[in-house]
């Protein structure tokens, strides 16, 4: 119970640290890795409540490999996007990114 | 039990301590490497709880990806070895408090619970890995068939984004 309960508390202590970095940060890949550590964080509850609760049923671990998935798009989908925006104004500074504000 | 209680703790703050680094350190391409070690030990976790081969998986891709990560800092960031101190935060009060309160939440929520019992004995790697490959090709086909699809989606989306236009 105790390792569960250790896994779980991690989990959720890199979740806050990747929700602080993804708000307090301007700059658009510094944003990314805040939103990976969130996922990380997912993924590490996922395996704790695999491998303490239900070791028999393999779809959690399908569960994290679609997470890994995920990860892999968000970084190819945000690297596009700053491409774009470093062509566009010469920067990833989201500071600067104004256009949408209503 | 008590070596995985070890193993998943060290690790656990390894990555809780290499994660905080991601934001406390100037250069860019540090943070990178900060996170690739931060992923690293989330790895490491994994196997410390005998999920083997999502262990290594992430290990492999996560080496993977922070390069990548690596490489556009550089291309992309003004000052990426952080030799000019620049302060690239904000709202740092809002974002604290966020962090703090969501990192509670979910300490409560691993408190609170009854889990139930923990069950002791784990299928090998062999067989893990052996009936993941099984459940892909089986029940999960249309999950695993839809996260080819994204990850095409995800490529020419991506590659037309970032394309440069012609006038």
């Amino acid at each position: 119970m105790i390792t569960l309960v250790v896994a779980l508390v991690v989990g959720a202590s890199l979740f806050g640290v990747g929700l602080y970095g993804a708000l307090s940060q301007t700059n658009l890949v510094m944003i990314m890795m805040g939103i990976e550590l969130m996922l990380g964080a997912a993924m590490v509850n996922l395996v704790a409540f695999w491998r303490f609760l239900h070791p028999g049923a393999v779809s959690a671990q399908v569960f994290v490999l679609i997470v890994m998935t995920e990860m892999a798009l968000e970084m190819a989908v945000g690297f596009g996007l700053a491409t774009a925006r470093f062509r566009a104004r010469g920067s990833v500074e989201m500071e600067e990114a104004t256009e949408l504000r209503g | 039990m008590t070596w995985q209680l070890l193993s998943v703790a060290f690790f656990g703050l390894l990555a809780i301590w290499f994660g905080v680094t991601v934001f406390r350190t100037s250069s860019m391409v540090r943070s990178a490497l900060s996170l690739l070690g931060s992923m690293a030990a989330v790895g490491a976790m994994f196997l410390a709880m005998q999920a083997e081969f999502l262990g290594v998986l992430q290990i492999m891709m996560m080496a993977t990806e922070m390069t990548i990560m690596a490489i556009f800092m550089v291309m992309y960031m003004m000052d990426p070895g952080g030799l000019g101190q620049m302060d690239m935060t904000h709202q740092k009060r809002v974002s604290v408090a966020a962090g703090v309160t969501g990192a509670l939440a979910g300490i409560l929520l691993a408190l609170l619970p009854g889990w139930g019992p923990i069950v002791r004995s784990v299928p090998g790697p062999a067989r893990q890995t052996h009936d993941l490959g099984i459940e892909l090709m089986n029940r999960s086909m249309i999950v695993f068939e839809t996260a080819g699809v994204a990850i095409l989606v995800a490529m020419i989306a991506a590659t037309s984004v970032a394309i440069a236009r012609r006038r």
